[in-house]
This record gives structure tokens, C-alpha cells and sequence, in this order.
């Protein structure tokens, strides 16, 4: 939008690594107005520009905070004179109130607080901003990944990447980088040769529960803590989250007691949380920045703000600028701290417009609500097929979308259709989306055995650290399908070179812990 | 003597089939309408050791240690075979000697023991031709995977088949998205497989075997035979995932048969709780309002399925539990339950169940007997994952058996 040539590298999808791995909130500012006042204003400011530019990607539920037994109801002052100082509308409701609106929040809770949170679909909010940068002209290389940062007199040269679906190297030469990688930053910067940047992976995890058991935001109030959230988000309400530094982002781990904490929580806030049905789990990892003001292993208390590294003072390295920290709600204004700081070190003035322009194709408009797919089909179930019963996806959403993107996996295109995300995690659809995938002419049989093969491992992986209940249930009923009525364990050969995703290869169940991977 | 099953699947139903025809009353108490509608609608007795068994009864034969068939014995596999044909001879054929080996809807070829008449054409040589035929407004089946699937697989006696696959329209309700159940409703009319085989032929080529949907009628056996004369082919049909219109029509029969011969059927409710008194159990009780009704009986039979049914859970934290009795479980104590390759060895939480003596009884830890009037037939024993080495159906009609035997012995 400022008139620069742009290429956008990322080594998975969009959304892939740390976007879409994260419990769908779109904050009011709440959380941080008692613990992190800056981030707290940050987040009211974005959240209202964000529900204006990118309505279509945010659904603006409103939020409480409760004060649940034994906490301390005198928090919920420190909140709102927190909230009033900090500019994060709140306002305190009767707990009758909260309890009408919210009839399985916990009846015991002493006080309550709204606010404006709402639930944010990152994939949605990340291809928004993906396709405004197209139209205007941005080039867009997914799966590529960087393997090498050229340097020459002490500034940026070329980027050597890797198309990880060709397998070709790929050169472009440049004269800035703008290095977002996020829990990756520090693994770009020293490609760069620059000295090693800080930054700390997070590691959340979040468990998505079946049905939406708020239809707000519900937060405790009380001071940041693990499992302090609830979240619906789409057909699901999801809980969270933890906080565990890692040292690398591509080895998160789903412990089995960070998921009993999490239903522990879960029962806090929701009493008979535990009885409600677990779909699925993820982990996420948050890219702090360090912060010499708290120990290094409390990452929760890091500073959530953004910070803009200038590699030029630093490692003597011009052409390159690297930003951590930051969250999903403040996701703009990151990208506006980091292309003024170029702007400044190239000497030009260019203002940002992305606060005030709708993100084109789907922006503005008007917001998320969760019936939108039910009244999508209501008008077209005579001409189109619903191939996912869980999540209303229409055989005409599943094509068009393939027809984007046919060298996509199906986990690429369940990001965009939530395909497989319901409570049959893939059951009853994966079959037919490898039925429909080979008909459309865009892959042959191998690969679409080997997608098949991928989508139900993938799948796995967020399910059976969470496997319990109901959900034990449908797994018995998916394995009648597949290896009962389909026999898919003994299809011919896949094709090889359909491989998981970069990250993946993480870990944890319900019952012991061993080798597992996530993501919702 | 009165007895009392619980469960309306495969191992359930032929429990009281065979109960009644014993001479017991026999009260059938069930959630719902059973798990035959789930499955291929075939009887599978072993399929896989992993590897691919082409003689049933042979390798349950080998089978030694907790393996279910260990327990239960051959002899009332073979007797279960003989029985359910006797039962059902329209609706299943086969050699407990010679596994079929059939197409899935994903082009897998899959071995099973008896199999519907109207499922065995595709049970192919090398160099046979066949076609693959869709219906476009059914979503469960895409002959396109089929066709290209089975054409590149090695037959299990050698060579391959020829395959190639069309799409024909044929839509029999004013929708683009009818279920097989839809297309068997509408396929039990002769006018309507007139109209079906018209759509059908002119796609056809000179001595192929045509591969379809199994859709060809729920309620009228013979319908598979009238599609087939009019196309003047063999046709073979393909099982699809629920709503299985084979196994509705395994399902439909054998409850038929039992209420000719006598079974009272309580469904809708589940069973929830029982008394007992001096080692034996007096009662259950269905959960109807206000307050529950109780069932007292002189025997029986768990037939509740496995953890696809609810009759086995896991709770939240991890433990497991048979969920009516709270019967002790064997395998429960594994470490791992669960493990994160889902293309790995299977999940020994699915091994779970409970362990029973040669007459079917579910016994404790020290080998006795849990209740000397309790019985245990199906998905619930412990030791094996059906749907992997597709042992389901003959587990269950075997246990059946074997438990309603040992019923109409004892207390004869």
C-alpha cells in the first residue's frame, strides 16, 4: 500500500505456524488493563479498527470477566480502575445479568465485567490482509522456505528460499527484509548473520470443546493465568491457554496434565466443563521478546508489546529489521511499526492507510455471525451437496477452493472450509473430499490417496491427546468406517512426496505422554 | 425361563434368535436400532493376521492366547456361519473355508467370509473388466476413486482387473443430495430399476462386470437380480459408508425373524442399571421417567457393543469403564492407552473389554465367573479391534452362539 515491490515468503500456509494456533480471541483490551497497561490500550484501539476493516473475520460476541469462588472479587476494582485508566471499555453488570445471558457460567461467581472482546477467525484475518497486499500488487510464495540470507558491505542482498512443493531453489534479490517470523525470527536474523535475537517461544496449548458453551467471552478476572479463558469461536468454544517456555517452536508439546489442567479450568468457569465433549487440541507458541525486567523461564509476564529490532545499530547490518512480540489482536499495528521503522531508515515519508481503509475483497461489511453457513445453505441446499455435515460445507465451497489452490493439502483447504473440523474430525467428509479432489481433474490417484492419508494422520494428532467421552465414541465409529467398511489401511501406494507440513512433530495424550503433533 | 439381551446389533440379535429358538422368552432391551447399519453389511470372520487371510476358519483356528476366537472356539464360529445362512439364506453366501475379497468404496480390496448374493460378482479374477458405475447425486460414492484405485491393486489371487468408471444421472427425489438410503427406498420399486437400468446400459461395453453403489433396494432381496437382468451383466454391489443399506437389510431380517419367533423388543431406552443378589443379577432397569422400569429375568446377555456404542467409556481422566454392570476389563491397566501415530499399530485402549470364560461368561480378575447368570457376547469381549483385522461379525455371531448355548444348557 506504500508503493513498495513486495514478496511475502512463508515456509508452510498461511496461518499455519503461529496465526491460527491460538484460541480465536480478539481482545478488548481486558486482560492486560491491571498487568500491561500499553498492550491493554493497543488491543481496544486495534480491536475496534480490526471489527471495522476486517468484519467479515470477526464475529464481536462482547466478553465478561467473572469473579469466580475464591477468587478475589476485589481484582474486579483493580480492573475497572485499570480499564477506565487505559481507555478498554468495561462496564460492571449484575451477576443475575451475566447468568441470563450466560446460563453455564459457573452460578457462584461474585461479580462481573463487560467488555468488548470478541472471537476472530486468524486464517480468514491473515488471508484478508494477504489479499489486499495481492491487490496492490504483493507477490505471495507460500510453502517457501528461506534457507539463506545473502549479504554484501554490510547490508541485505538476496533471499534464498526453497518451493518445498517443487523442491526448486528460488533467489530474490532485495535490498530490505522485513523479518516477521515470529518464534522463528531468531533463526531468520542469524541466516542474516546477525547476532542471536531473543526471542522466547511460548508454548500455549489450546483444547476446542464441542458445542459453544458461551456464546461470549468468558474470562476469569483475575490476574493472568493458565486456563483463564473461554472462547467461542465458530461451532466450538475453545479453552486456554498455557505458558511454558520452549526452546524450539517446532517441538510443542500437549502434556497430559497441561490438558487436565485445562479441563480443571474449564470446570471453574463452566461447571460440568468435563462432561462436554473434547474435539480437538493444539499448541501455539507466542514470540516474546525478552524482556530483562522478569525471569526468563515466566514467559506469561514478558512483555506482550512489540519491539521493533534495528539490526543496523545492532550487528551492523543494514537492509533488515526484525519485530517480536505482539499478539493477533494487535497484528496491524505491528505491521505498521515495522514498515515505518524501513520507512524512516530509507529516509522516505510514506504514511500508513491501514487503519482507515477496508481490507478489499472481505473487508468491511458486515460482521462473522456463527449462522452465516446455516442461512448459506438454506438458499442453495437444492443445487449443492453439503459434503461436511459438521460445518455446512457445500461440494461448491470444496471446489472452488481446490481450484485455487490444487496443489493444496486438504489441511490447507480445512483452513479455509473447516473441513474435518466438526465433531466427526473427519468421519464422514475425508472420504469424499478425496472422491471429489480426484474427479476434479486437479491430482491424480497417488496423491489423492496419500492427501487422504495425510488428512486422517494430521487429524489424529490433535485428537488423541484430548480422547475421551463422546470423542472416544466417534473414533470407534470412524475406525468402523475406515479400516471397517473402507479397508483404507490396505490401498495401494500413496504418492511419496506428500509430506506433513515443516513444523509438526510434537507430542503428548490423556493417559501417558509420547510422540504427537497438533493444531485445531 | 425367561432371559433378557441387551443390545440390538449383530452378536444381540442372533442371541435371541437363537435363544427363542431354543424355547426361552426372551426380552430385547436396546438404545437404538443396533450396529448393523454402521458396517459393510457382510459377515466378516478374519480378514487380516495382518496379513491377508484367505481361509477363516483356518486362521482362527491358529489363534492362541486372549484373542476372543481363542476363547470362544472355531467350532462355534462354524456353527454361527451355519446358522446365520440357515437364517438368512437370501441374504448370505459364502465357505467359512474361502474369504471373498471385495472392492470398497475407496478401491481397497477387502476380504470378508459371507457376503450378500448381490456383492460376490465383485469378487474379481485377472484380466476381468469392469466398470464402476456413480450416481451423481450420491456423495458417498466416487467411482472415480474406486476405478483408479482398484485398477492399480493387485489382485489377491494374482493379476488385476481391468477397471474403468462412469458418473451417470439419476436423480429419484427432487434433490441433488439423496443418501443410499434414499436411492434403496426408491430401488424397491421395479418400475423405478427399469427407469435406473435405462440410465444405466448405454454406458455399457461388452462383458464388464458392473460395480455399484450398494443401493439396489432395503426391502426387497431380489431386487439386485432384476437390475442385473435387465443390464444384462453381472453387477456387484459395493458397501458404502452409514446410512448401510446391506446392513439394514441384515439388520431388518434378523429382527423380523425374532419377533417371529417370539422376542419382545424394548427400544429406545438404555439400559442403565441392575440389581443383584447372591452372585447373580436379579434385574436391570431401562431409564424411562419417572422412575425407570426394571426387567427381571433368569439370564443374561451383555450384547451392549464396544466403545463405539457408550458400553465402554473413558472418562476425563483417563479411566476406563464398562458402563451398565461395571464389569472388571482386561487390557484397562496399559500404558500407553493411547498413542499418536494413527497409522501405527493399533491403540491398545481398543483392545479393552471384558475377558470371559469358554461358556461366555464375563469373569474377575481370578478367573470366576462375575455373576453366574451374566453373559457376554460381541464388541464388548476384550482382546482384539474388529475393524482391523475385520473380525467383528464373526466374534459377534460366534459369542452369541456360544453364550445362548451355554443359556439354554444350563438352564434347561
Amino acid at each position: 500500500m506504500r508503493g513498495y515491490s513486495t514478496v511475502l515468503l512463508e515456509r508452510a500456509d498461511l496461518g499455519q505456524g503461529t496465526t491460527g494456533r491460538f484460541h480465536g480471541l480478539l481482545h478488548s483490551g481486558g486482560r492486560y488493563v491491571v498487568s500491561d497497561p500499553l498492550s491493554a490500550t493497543e488491543c481496544a484501539q486495534e480491536n475496534a479498527i480490526l471489527s471495522r476493516i476486517q468484519a467479515g473475520a470477526i464475529e464481536t460476541t462482547g466478553g465478561y470477566f467473572v469473579c469466580c469462588p475464591g477468587d478475589d472479587p476485589a481484582f474486579a476494582d483493580k480492573f475497572l480502575a485499570g480499564a477506565a485508566a487505559t481507555g478498554v471499555p468495561a462496564r460492571e453488570i449484575s451477576v443475575g445479568e451475566a447468568l441470563r445471558n450466560e446460563p453455564r457460567v459457573n452460578p457462584g461467581i461474585t461479580r462481573a465485567i463487560e467488555v468488548q472482546d470478541g472471537t476472530v477467525d486468524g486464517w480468514q484475518l491473515v488471508w484478508g490482509a494477504a489479499n489486499s497486499a495481492r491487490h496492490y500488487g504483493a507477490e505471495i510464495l507460500t510453502y517457501h522456505q528461506v534457507t539463506k540470507i545473502d549479504t554484501a558491505n554490510g547490508a541485505v542482498t538476496a533471499v534464498h528460499c526453497t518451493d518445498l512443493k517443487s523442491g526448486e531453489d528460488v533467489v530474490i534479490d532485495t535490498g530490505f527484509v522485513l523479518n516477521c517470523g515470529g518464534p522463528w525470527a531468531g533463526q531468520i536474523a542469524a541466516m542474516a548473520g546477525a547476532h542471536p535475537v531473543d526471542v522466547i517461544p511460548g508454548r500455549g496449548i489450546m483444547v476446542a470443546m464441542n458445542h459453544r458453551l458461551v456464546n461470549r467471552v468468558v474470562n476469569r478476572c483475575i490476574h493472568p493465568a493458565d486456563g483463564d479463558i473461554l472462547v467461542p469461536v465458530h461451532t466450538v468454544s475453545i479453552i486456554g491457554t498455557t505458558d511454558v517456555k520452549v526452546d524450539d517452536p517446532d517441538h510443542l508439546t500437549i502434556e497430559p496434565n497441561e490438558v487436565q489442567q485445562m479441563l480443571d479450568a474449564g470446570e471453574v468457569l463452566v461447571p460440568g466443563f468435563r462432561q462436554s465433549r473434547a474435539l480437538h487440541a493444539w499448541a501455539g507458541a507466542r514470540p516474546l521478546i525478552k524482556d530483562n525486567r522478569v525471569a526468563a523461564a515466566d514467559t506469561r509476564h514478558m512483555s506482550r508489546g512489540m519491539a521493533v529490532i534495528d539490526h543496523t545499530e545492532r550487528d551492523g547490518l543494514d537492509g533488515m529489521l526484525t519485530i517480536g512480540g505482539g499478539k493477533l489482536t494487535t497484528y496491524r499495528l505491528m505491521a505498521e511499526h515495522i514498515v515505518d521503522a524501513m520507512c524512516d531508515k530509507l529516509g522516505e515519508t510514506r504514511a500508513c492507510r491501514t487503519a482507515e481503509e477496508d481490507i478489499p475483497v472481505t473487508g468491511a461489511g458486515k460482521n462473522y455471525v456463527v449462522t452465516h453457513r446455516l442461512e448459506e445453505r438454506e438458499h442453495d441446499r437444492f443445487e449443492d451437496q453439503i459434503i461436511c455435515e459438521c460445518e455446512l460445507m457445500s461440494r461448491g465451497m470444496f471446489t472452488r477452493a481446490l481450484a485455487e489452490q490444487p496443489s493444496g493439502s486438504f489441511d490447507d483447504l480445512r483452513r479455509q472450509l473447516r473441513l474435518g473440523m466438526g465433531p466427526c474430525q473427519g468421519g464422514f467428509c475425508s472420504m469424499r473430499a478425496t472422491g471429489i479432489a480426484l474427479s476434479s481433474g486437479h491430482i491424480d490417484i497417488e496423491r489423492a490417496t496419500a492427501l487422504l492419508r495425510l488428512f486422517l494422520k494430521n487429524r489424529w494428532l490433535g485428537l488423541w491427546p484430548i480422547l475421551y467421552g463422546d470423542q472416544v465414541r466417534q473414533t470407534a465409529l470412524d475406525n468402523w468406517i475406515f479400516q471397517g467398511t473402507l479397508d483404507v489401511e490396505h490401498l495401494p501406494p500413496a504418492d511419496p512426496s506428500v509430506r506433513p507440513e515443516p513444523e509438526v512433530e510434537k507430542k503428548a495424550p490423556v493417559a501417558a505422554s509420547a510422540q504427537a503433533g497438533v493444531e485445531s | 425361563m425367561r432371559t433378557i439381551v441387551i443390545g440390538a446389533g449383530l452378536a444381540g440379535l442372533v442371541a435371541a434368535n437363537r435363544l427363542a429358538a431354543g424355547g426361552a422368552q426372551v426380552t430385547l432391551l436396546s438404545k437404538g436400532i443396533g450396529g448393523l447399519q454402521l458396517g459393510q453389511g457382510t459377515i466378516d470372520v478374519l480378514g487380516y493376521t495382518p496379513e491377508r487371510v484367505t481361509n477363516p476358519i483356518r486362521s482362527v483356528q491358529a489363534l492362541t492366547g486372549t484373542h476372543p476366537y481363542a476363547r470362544i472356539g472355531a467350532e462355534r464360529v462354524l456353527a454361527g456361519l451355519a446358522y446365520l445362512k440357515e437364517l438368512l439364506p437370501d441374504l448370505l453366501v459364502g465357505d467359512p473355508e474361502a474369504n471373498y475379497q471385495l472392492p470398497t468404496a475407496v478401491g481397497a480390496i477387502r476380504p470378508t467370509c459371507l457376503a450378500q448374493p448381490s456383492m460376490v460378482a465383485g469378487n474379481l479374477s485377472s484380466g476381468e473388466r469392469v466398470v464402476i458405475v456413480g450416481l451423481r447425486q450420491l456423495k458417498d460414492f466416487h467411482p472415480q476413486l474406486v476405478a483408479a484405485n482398484l485398477v492399480r491393486t493387485d489382485l489377491p489371487g494374482g493379476g488385476r482387473a481391468k477397471v474403468r468408471h462412469v458418473l451417470v444421472d439419476f436423480p429419484v427425489r427432487e434433490e441433488v443430495d439423496s443418501s443410499a438410503l434414499t436411492y434403496a427406498r426408491a430401488l424397491d420399486d421395479a418400475a423405478t430399476r427399469e427407469r435406473f437400468a435405462r440410465a444405466v446400459i448405454a454406458h455399457l461395453e461388452t462383458d464388464e462386470i458392473v460395480g455399484l453403489p450398494a443401493v439396489l433396494g432395503v426391502r426387497d432381496p431380489q431386487a439386485w437380480r432384476h437390475v442385473a437382468e435387465k443390464l444384462g451383466h453381472p453387477v456387484f454391489e459395493i458397501p458404502l459408508p452409514p446410512p448401510s443399506v446391506p446392513g439394514i437389510r441384515l439388520n431388518e431380517a434378523l429382527t423380523a425373524k425374532a419377533k417371529a419367533a417370539g422376542v419382545r423388543f424394548v427400544q429406545g431406552t438404555r439400559t442403565v442399571s441392575f440389581r443383584a443378589s447372591g452372585g447373580k443379577v436379579d434385574a436391570v432397569t431401562i431409564a424411562v421417567e419417572p422412575a425407570g422400569r426394571e426387567f427381571t429375568a433368569d439370564a443374561f446377555v451383555l450384547a451392549a457393543g464396544g466403545f463405539e456404542s457408550g458400553a465402554l467409556d473413558m472418562d476425563s481422566h483417563g479411566t476406563v469403564r464398562e458402563t451398565l454392570f461395571g464389569l472388571p476389563l482386561e487390557g484397562a491397566d496399559a500404558v500407553p492407552l493411547l498413542h499418536g501415530d494413527y497409522w501405527g499399530g493399533e491403540q491398545p485402549l481398543f483392545n479393552v473389554g471384558v475377558a470371559v470364560g469358554k461358556d461366555l461368561k464375563p469373569l474377575d480378575a481370578s478367573g470366576a465367573p462375575v455373576y453366574a447368570n451374566l453373559w457376554a457376547a460381541g464388541g464388548i469381549i476384550a482382546g482384539s479391534a474388529g475393524w482391523a483385522e475385520k473380525s467383528g461379525d464373526g466374534i459377534a455371531v460366534a459369542s452369541a452362539i456360544g453364550a445362548a448355548d451355554s443359556i439354554l444348557k444350563e438352564l434347561a
